[in-house]
């Protein structure tokens, strides 16, 4: 008896151990009928509503992809979801896809994303400091605490070539990291003398009597390309028609929200809790389909220059 | 104890009516702080706003698909770690050459936080229901197992080999003696298991992102909708008390023939 026990404990700890989440679906692209089923890691956002309107307009659907888009929290499990085909095509900043690039992660750029409106003080990204704050201009942000979502990222760079431009030394400031949500409670409390921060928060923090001291999109490059979809480079060599068929419709919807910024805003309450006075008032990037390889260029020697890459973007194997 | 009883009839009162009183209390002061400017009401909404948001969110099908994702989760988590941690309670408990082997390597897996296995479950799993079910089912199994265990220890030695004398075999012993003595052991470790899986199935969907009640937590906080998060939490904190309760009401009824629940009789 005690042997046969001892026979069933191996099998029914082997078993029960693998049976702790062992029930998830490893997603795919199966194609029955000749739909494609197409997962996407995006970030619930703002610069993301082309996606949700494109899916809604059937932009999709009319080229035989079934999209789910899966709006997990943070950038950061986006890229290695893509790379592990979790999700067949993501959603990202271009810094990070830069920086993933120099680490030789398999991935390239299918689309554009998002991009700045070009226009200082109507931006959808800004640094913002409190009504009474001293600092007037970027260069007075030397010597600060300024809040940005992610350390050696996109918000750094931009934020110092703000600095560079007006005359500061960009290295002398103090980055602190925490989540946009956290930044308008920061600013308010004096946690942080300034905070790089995007829509919605720009314009809560604004309504809240922040000012506004570097569109630093704007000081960057000319119309920078902020954001790109992306996929594997596997996903490109096993089946380029369904990228073909992906970055066309993203293209569409791109196209389609930027002129329709109406729809925008409505999507927007499909995916984000965005209250519907903030979703009229906020300041909308702009969509265009086409990347803006210039600024991507700057933007990866502004990288450079601050030390982020561990060597230098090849941007011709990341860009399509 | 009956002195202290005595002496204070009316401190005591009623303890339903005292618990509304505390809650009536607890809402007056979320009430008030924000309205007095003790706390900014940008971070902390006054009680008449959550529960205005929590209104408008009761209305909204994303709300209910989103408690469902959360329910299923904890469920379906909380009934994969009870099955794997009684089948293996049970055969580790009987068996004393198991129990030495596994108990080194339980105890130091126990005690490993469930939410530091989230680069693990990002990885094998990215932001789906199979993360929150990992991070569940992990934190959740180690309850039941470890008082399994110990319910299996409990078993008194004189009535195990009585049963053995009497030739009872390997399934009647489990099934009569082992059983009915790990059954309350059993129970405690399912309730634990229940509150500790709901906490995961939230942090699951909250830092990963995963389907549920924390991800729309963490999707009004990128909104800056403040209220509508608040309702949210509140939200979850209900759901912790009804587990709870389901769990108490349920020990009570299955248990009801045992002594612990039963109050002891003099023999």
């Amino acid at each position: 008896m005690r042997r046969l026990l001892a026979g069933l404990t191996a099998a029914v700890l082997a078993g029960s151990l693998a049976a702790c989440g062992s029930s998830a679906d490893s997603g795919g692209e199966s194609a029955d009928g000749g739909v494609d089923k197409v997962k996407v890691g995006v970030i619930p956002i703002v610069d993301v509503a082309p996606i949700y309107l494109g899916q809604q307009k059937g932009f999709f659907s009319r080229r035989n992809i079934e999209l789910t888009l899966e709006a997990g929290q943070g950038g950061a499990a986006i890229v290695p979801g893509v790379v592990q085909n979790q999700t067949q095509f993501g959603f990202s900043n271009v810094t990070s896809l830069m920086i993933a690039q120099t680490k030789n992660v398999p991935i390239k750029v299918v689309a554009a994303g998002v991009a700045s409106t070009g226009e200082a003080g109507k931006d959808f990204g800004a640094v913002v400091v409190k009504a009474d704050s001293p600092v007037k201009t970027a260069k007075d942000l030397v010597g600060k605490k300024v809040s940005v979502n992610t350390l050696k990222n996109i918000g750094d760079t931009v934020t110092r070539e703000s600095v560079r431009k007006d005359g500061g030394d960009p290295a002398a400031l103090n980055f602190v990291e925490m989540p946009f949500p956290n930044m308008p409670a920061a600013l308010a409390d004096g946690q942080v003398d300034a905070a790089w921060v995007v829509e919605p928060q720009l314009s809560t923090i604004k309504a809240a009597g922040g000012r506004e001291v570097a569109s630093t999109y704007v000081d960057a490059a000319p119309n920078l390309t902020v954001a790109a979809y992306f996929t594997s480079q596997k996903l490109i060599a096993d089946d380029p028609g369904l990228v073909k068929r992906f970055t066309e419709a993203v293209n569409e919807s791109l196209a389609y929200a930027d002129s329709h910024p109406d729809e925008v805003r409505a999507i927007l309450s499909s995916y984000t809790k965005i209250d519907e006075k903030l979703r009229a008032s906020l300041v909308l990037p702009k969509w265009p389909t086409q990347i803006n390889e210039t600024s991507v260029r700057t933007l990866a020697e502004l990288g450079a220059k601050d030390g982020i890459f561990t060597g230098t973007p090849d941007l011709e194997k990341l860009l399509p | 104890m009956t002195t202290a009883r005595r002496a204070d009839p009316a401190r005591a009162g009623n303890p339903a009516l005292l618990g509304v009183a505390g809650l009536a209390g607890l809402l007056l002061v979320i009430e008030l702080a924000p309205r007095l400017g003790l706390v900014d009401e940008r971070h902390l909404p006054p009680a008449s706003r959550i529960a205005a948001a929590l209104a408008r969110e009761a209305v909204s099908s994303a709300f209910w698909v989103a408690l469902s994702d959360t329910l299923i989760a904890w469920a379906l988590g909380l009934a994969i770690a009870v099955g794997a941690g009684v089948l293996a309670g049970l055969v580790i408990g009987s068996v004393p050459v198991l129990r030495a082997l596994t108990a080194s390597t339980v105890e130091f897996l126990r005690p490993i936080p469930s939410v530091a296995l989230i680069p693990l479950a990002v990885l094998l799993y990215g932001s789906s229901i199979g993360s929150t079910l990992l991070l569940v089912c992990y934190a959740a199994f180690w309850q039941v197992l470890v008082q399994v265990l110990y319910g299996v220890a409990d078993v008194d030695p004189v009535a195990f080999e009585t049963a053995r004398s009497f030739r009872f075999s390997v399934w009647a012993r489990i099934r009569h003696v082992l059983w009915p003595t790990a059954l309350p052991y059993v129970f405690t470790g399912v309730r634990l298991a229940a509150s500790v899986a709901l906490i995961l199935a939230i942090t699951a969907e909250l830092v990963i992102g995963s389907p549920g009640l924390g991800n729309q937590i963490a999707v009004a906080q990128a909104s800056a909708a403040v209220p509508t998060m608040y309702a949210l939490v509140v939200v979850t904190g209900l759901l912790g008390v009804l587990i709870n309760l389901l769990a108490r009401t349920g020990e009570r009824r299955l248990l009801a023939w045992h002594q612990s629940v039963r109050g002891e009789v003099a023999l």
